[in-house]
């Protein structure tokens, strides 16, 4: 194998393939990051849950294929000079030369690397910025601890033209719809894919403007996998089992009131306030007429009070919240103003940004477990 | 076990000279002859103390409004704490007789318990075989058959460590050679999985299951959403 790439390009493609490397390989060859020089190299790395795979143009004098350590690349490549790579194979070794920087590395039996994943059959595509965007506002609200799987996935259902994703992690949900276009009509399927690696995916995925989705493999091919590429990367997660909570039900379907208050000044108050607040303890907002008052800290400790600017639709009315878990809240809403739907002080509360016009349905809705005040 | 709570100064002649100087103090005299002196805060650490084997001599000491002097020898090194007594406030011996030691299983045992009594947490359908079930290399924690009646021994621990998947391994491979139970899965349950256990246990083949306690023992987390 013998080949030559410019620098930039190399760094980027390792540095994403890298990241799918596992961090505890059970066998050594998972911890080779896979270069195979053709028409174009190749990349690859493989943890049986996640695969990723990205080709980059190259100048190949001799094709082949390699396996190398993936985290000592990956180190090399980010702190090239910047001259263009040439890597070549002599033996069982790998040599790669950057201007006057000359590495050689060892290389491990390519024939003991795994075979990716298939591609499960394409379903679609839609907007990368978007589901970014999407994702991220979604997965702030997944589980963090095993003790039960499914909460730490995201929950994708596909109908027709709508995706909607959500996630909870018992005290929040957050529900996102988005548009994107099916390869069929009548597509339908739903999936639970696990946060992390879905968040990401698609922030990785960015660099082409469409991503294309690829699931709903049955039997064979594919099967529990879904799959993503974009602008010359791809890669295939596996899914998680069980069923998700039925959380439509738990969204409200009427509110008493709710209360607008701007987004920024609302997060630096509450980031303000929560200063005084323990651990685990709320911060009490008290909405009345064209003002909300922030509150934080009881008794015999540090207290803060600070006063804002407040919409309110319905009658006045006092509510607790975990100030992380709203500050999550407020930064995903994507608006600059933010809306709280309530119906009581006890039952969970729904955070928007403001609808543009009225009777319009927010595509976003994070839905926050109020914190249920003593005495 | 001896409380005594004593106006005292307290001198350590030894590998170091420590000086404790006078104030009302909480001297432990052991039955096995130690003897520690503590101040009004903290939960471990005396301010001084001796080690056994070491014996106490006490002694009358009149001197600068001294009343006793009490001599503690460590019966190897002859390092000596000697307490200087102005007035005891408080001097009472109670037999405590043999401590049980320290129970750490308590939640493991609990765990066991509950799982077998909660065995759908693991997957509906699940059939509970039996708790603590007999191997030549000792007892599994549960015996249990899936939704497709085939055979799943569970080891439970509180912290899941990669002794705990060597110890599951064992089993199964035990497990396995009875032609009545084998295919014999095995799931490592524990309330927190080491991410090195999690590993081995991938590699052989090894569900892990987080176990939530509260949950188990039908605590109910508040303020939920559901």
């Amino acid at each position: 194998m013998k080949f030559r790439i410019d620098r930039d390009a190399l760094a980027d493609a390792v540095a994403w393939t890298a990241r799918s490397l596992p961090a505890r390989p059970p066998v050594p060859v998972l911890a080779g990051m896979h270069l195979e020089a053709g028409d174009r190299l190749k990349l690859s790395a493989f943890d049986y849950e996640v695969s990723a795979q990205v080709s980059a143009d190259i100048d190949v004098e001799e094709p082949g294929t390699a396996l190398v350590s993936g985290r000592l690349l990956s180190e090399i490549c980010r702190s090239l000079p910047p001259h263009p790579v040439e890597l070549t194979t002599d033996g069982a070794k790998v040599m790669l030369s950057c201007g006057s920087a000359k590495f050689t590395l060892m290389t491990m039996p390519v024939e003991d690397y795994p075979s990716l994943p298939a591609m499960p059959p394409p379903a679609g595509s839609v907007g990368s910025d978007e589901f970014a965007a999407a994702v991220s506002q979604v997965a702030i609200a997944a589980g963090r601890d095993d003790t039960i799987p499914m909460l730490t996935g995201v929950r994708v259902e596909i109908e027709g033209e709508t995706v909607t994703l959500a996630s909870t992690d018992r005290y929040r949900l957050a529900v996102r719809e988005l548009h994107w276009k099916p390869e069929r009509p009548d597509f339908s399927a739903v999936a639970l894919v696990p946060a992390k690696t879905l968040a990401d995916t698609a922030k990785s995925l960015t660099s082409g403007a469409e991503l294309a989705i690829a699931l709903g493999g049955v039997g064979g091919a594919g099967d529990g996998m879904i799959g993503f590429e974009g602008g010359g990367r791809r890669t295939t997660s596996r899914l998680l089992d069980g069923d998700f909570v039925k959380y439509r039900s738990l969204l409200p379907s009427e509110y008493a009131g709710y209360a607008e208050v701007q987004t920024s000044a609302f997060v630096e108050a509450v980031k303000r306030v929560s200063l005084v607040a323990e651990r685990n303890t709320p911060v009490r907002l008290s909405f009345s007429q064209g003002e909300v008052v922030l509150e934080a800290g009881t008794g015999d400790e540090a207290q803060a009070v600070e006063a804002l600017e407040a919409t309110l639709e319905g009658d006045d009315i006092t509510i607790a919240f975990n100030p992380g878990f709203l500050l999550d809240g407020l930064g995903a809403i994507g608006s600059d103003i933010a809306r709280l739907s309530f119906t009581t002080p006890t039952k969970p509360a729904v955070l928007t940004g403001k609808p543009a016009g009225d009777g319009a349905n927010p595509n976003y809705r994070y839905l926050i477990m109020p914190v249920r005040l003593s005495g | 076990m001896r409380l005594v709570i004593a106006k005292c100064s307290v001198d350590y002649a030894g590998r170091l000279t420590a000086h404790l100087p006078m104030a009302p103090r909480l001297v432990l005299i052991k039955s096995d002859g130690s003897v520690s002196i503590h101040a009004d805060d903290r939960a471990f650490k005396p301010l001084n103390w001796m080690n056994p084997p070491c014996t106490v001599r006490e002694e009358a000491f009149e001197e600068n409004g001294a009343i006793a002097r009490w001599t503690v020898t460590h019966g190897k090194s002859g390092e000596q704490l000697i307490l200087t007594i102005n007035e005891i406030l408080h001097d009472v011996s109670y037999e405590l007789g043999v401590d049980p030691g320290l129970q750490k299983d308590g939640v493991e045992a609990h765990l066991q318990e509950l799982l077998a009594e909660h065995i759908t947490t693991l997957g509906d359908g699940w059939s509970l075989v039996r708790r603590e079930y007999p191997t030549a290399i000792g007892p599994v924690d549960i015996l249990c058959r899936d939704h497709t009646r085939g055979t799943v021994a569970v080891e439970i621990k509180r912290r899941g460590d990669i002794d705990g998947v060597e110890q599951l391994t064992r089993y199964l491979e035990l497990l396995n050679r009875d032609p009545l139970l084998a295919p014999v899965r095995g799931i490592f349950a524990a309330q927190e999985i080491k991410p090195q256990a999690k590993v081995l246990a991938n590699d052989r083949g090894i569900d892990c299951v987080t176990l939530d306690y509260d949950a188990l023992r039908g605590i109910e987390r508040d303020g939920t959403l559901f």
